[in-house]
């Protein structure tokens, strides 16, 4: 286990240092200048700003002084937001996008497991296709054509919750429900899955052959071992409401990072692009290695095979 | 008392070993097999058809209407849908009226009809429309293609030839696992100009991973039964044994592989074009559209609900065909 884990660490940090230095080159490469009024900039006004941001220097210095800041956790200087330190910028942004995953994750994974159980408890049912076409359907339509007509009928047509903007707890639920439709989808179809195998076990029959009941069963056996492989969606989860957020915050007008995101992927912001880019990737590392290393702790199965499992 | 049997009654039998050898029905191969069991599944069934029309519909939808996807005529701007035999019917959306029942086609003397209305330059929506299903469905089945290929060559060199080239190249996937799909997608159509091809090799760089994986595993897992055994001691060469007993084994698995790319190859060309990466206008694609949509949707929903049943239809029916699918070609895949 802690071979495994001291494995896996290793790339990580490797994983992280390849996506830092494309991330870094690709930047270089881009079209356009980070300059927002060139045409109004006399040529040495340029040079002066250019050199205040280490542009000038050759391409190795700028790498490795990008390198050697980025290790101390200093992710530059925004070329559009008055030279805010980008590192700030995502930490003030954190809140709302937190908030939403958050939400999102918890209703979702809450939901998901309700509609599995139904499905599986009442499998060949009308229940059952229900939970199957509801299943399906979220996992098919988009999340921004969801959040659209969620926005339209909710919002404009009945005016049950606010349009968009980020104020409370009510300008929260039309973009936590619209981030949730994957999770709940994704949650149940594994649920279902994962549950009418575990009902058609040995041990399960045992225990009814016992005359446990059915409650019993369900809640203290069949649930539980069909919970455990819930923890590996984790990861895929995590990815798809952070590619989610940059939609949605945008539809909503909510102030997180995704919209940061777009919003400097559209004034040329490169500083805020790449420390961005590089937050998402630690994130989604730190999220996969984590339930990795869960996923072995909680199921001994795994554990036994641990030390080259791929 | 006894009866009395004719011995004229009993009529000696010989033995039928030919007749009890011989086939009552056809003898099913692997595909007819697959195509029984696909057929009994009644969404993969009508995902199928959905896609047959939704495809001709990308074909000749845009020629059966009067304009191109691009003529744009300020004075039929934002006109809601209006179809000739659907207009009287008022609670269909295609009477010609916005939400406040105003015939916006009477009061600008417009004699056309729009059959999904014009957007805010005066674009026919239903070319658009059909224009852009088929540069959705083209990116998703182009990349999907480049997927198999790269994927299919590089999961099969590594699987079957095993040892360091397999251990070098297994670290290269690994790698390539770790860095988040959509960043790279992202970065890669920041440097290129969004284009076509340019999303659709963003898609590639990353996507083919995971049918490299597949592919590998399943070498892998047959490469050393006994049918592949057998082959090799008669002398077969390793191409023959790639592609004579492996690839045939290993089809199912890709094929199902390749529907779930073609959906999400679609999903994530409309994400980029949402958030301002996608496809340029003229042009159009689902994405664009929908992502137009959004920019008048209060006053003129027609725009944003349009676009978003197609492309939702279309990555559903996909799914429930890949669905299907997995289950008729690989019913151990489920999962």
């Amino acid at each position: 286990m802690v071979k495994y884990t001291l494995k896996r660490l290793f790339y990580m940090v490797l994983t992280l240092f390849i996506i830092a230095t494309i991330t870094f080159f690709l930047m270089k490469l881009l079209p356009g200048s980070p300059l927002t009024n060139q045409e109004r900039l006399s040529p040495e006004q340029q040079e002066l700003i250019l050199d205040k941001y280490g542009l000038n220097d050759p391409l190795p210095i700028q790498y490795v002084n990008y390198m050697t800041n980025l290790v101390q956790g200093d992710l530059g200087l925004s070329f559009q937001y008055d030279n805010r330190p980008v590192a700030q910028m995502i930490a003030e942004r954190i809140g709302p996008s937190a908030e939403l995953g958050f939400q999102a994750i918890v209703f979702g994974t809450i939901v998901g497991i309700l509609l599995g159980v139904i499905a599986a408890l009442k499998h060949n049912t009308i229940w059952d296709y229900t939970a199957t076409t509801i299943a399906v359907l979220g996992i098919s339509i988009p999340s921004f054509v969801f959040a659209g007509l969620l926005q339209y009928y909710f919002g404009v047509e009945w005016q049950w919750f606010p349009v968009a903007s980020w104020e409370g707890f009510e300008y929260t639920i039309l973009p936590t429900l619209s981030l949730s439709v994957f999770v709940i989808a994704t949650v149940a179809r594994y649920m279902r899955s994962e549950l009418l195998e575990v009902l058609n076990s040995d041990y399960i029959m045992l225990a009814r052959a016992k005359g446990v009941s059915a409650p019993v069963i369900m809640v203290k056996h069949a649930l539980r071992n069909a919970l455990i492989p819930i923890i590996t969606l984790l990861g895929p989860l995590a990815v798809n409401i952070m590619t989610g957020s940059l939609v949605i915050e945008r539809i909503f007008a909510i102030p997180g990072i995704g919209e940061q995101f777009v919003r400097s992927i559209n004034t040329n912001d490169y500083t805020v692009i790449m420390g961005i880019t590089l937050f998402y990737s630690v994130l989604f590392i730190a999220v996969v290695f984590i339930v990795d290393i869960l996923y072995g702790i909680i199921d001994p199965r795994i554990r036994v095979s641990g030390g080259d499992r791929k | 008392m006894s009866q009395k049997l004719d011995p004229k009654l009993f009529d000696r039998q010989g033995s039928r070993t030919h007749e009890a050898e011989q086939m009552g029905r056809p003898s099913l191969n692997f595909w007819h097999d697959a195509w029984i069991r696909l057929r009994s599944n009644k969404g993969a069934i009508a995902g199928l058809i959905l896609i047959v029309i939704i495809m001709f519909m990308a074909i000749f939808g845009p020629s059966m209407s009067d304009y191109t996807y691009k003529e744009q005529n300020i004075a039929h701007a934002k006109l809601p849908p209006k179809i000739a035999a659907l207009e009287d019917i008022h609670w269909l959306p295609f009477d010609g009226r916005d939400k406040d029942g105003f015939d916006l086609y009477e009061s600008k003397g417009v004699e056309q009809y729009y059959w999904f209305g014009t957007d805010d330059l005066g674009r026919d929506l239903w070319t658009r429309a059909w224009y852009g299903t088929r540069i959705s469905i083209y990116i998703g089945v182009l990349a999907a293609a480049i997927d198999f290929i790269i994927g299919i060559a590089y999961g099969g060199i590594s699987g079957f030839y095993g040892g360091r080239v397999d251990n070098v190249m297994q670290r290269i996937i690994e790698i390539l696992m770790g860095i988040p799909h959509l960043i790279v997608v992202i970065l890669f159509i920041l440097v290129f100009e969004p284009g076509i091809f340019s999303i659709t090799m963003a898609m590639v760089i990353t996507g083919w991973v995971s049918m490299a994986r597949i592919v590998r595993g399943q070498f892998l897992k047959l490469k050393n039964q006994e049918f592949v055994l057998a082959s090799r001691t008669l002398g077969a060469s390793g191409s023959r044994l790639i592609w004579k007993h492996l690839m045939p084994n290993v089809m199912g698995p890709i094929i199902v592989t390749t529907m779930f790319t073609i959906p999400s190859a679609i999903f994530t060309e409309a994400f980029l074009s949402f958030i301002g990466l996608g496809i340029a206008p003229p042009e159009a694609s689902l994405g664009s559209l929908v992502n137009d949509g959004f920019k008048s949707m209060q006053l003129y929903p027609h725009m944003l609900l349009i676009p978003s049943v197609i492309i939702s239809l279309l990555i559903l029916s996909f799914n429930l065909l890949a669905d299907g699918l997995r289950d008729a070609l690989d019913p151990q895949m489920k999962k």
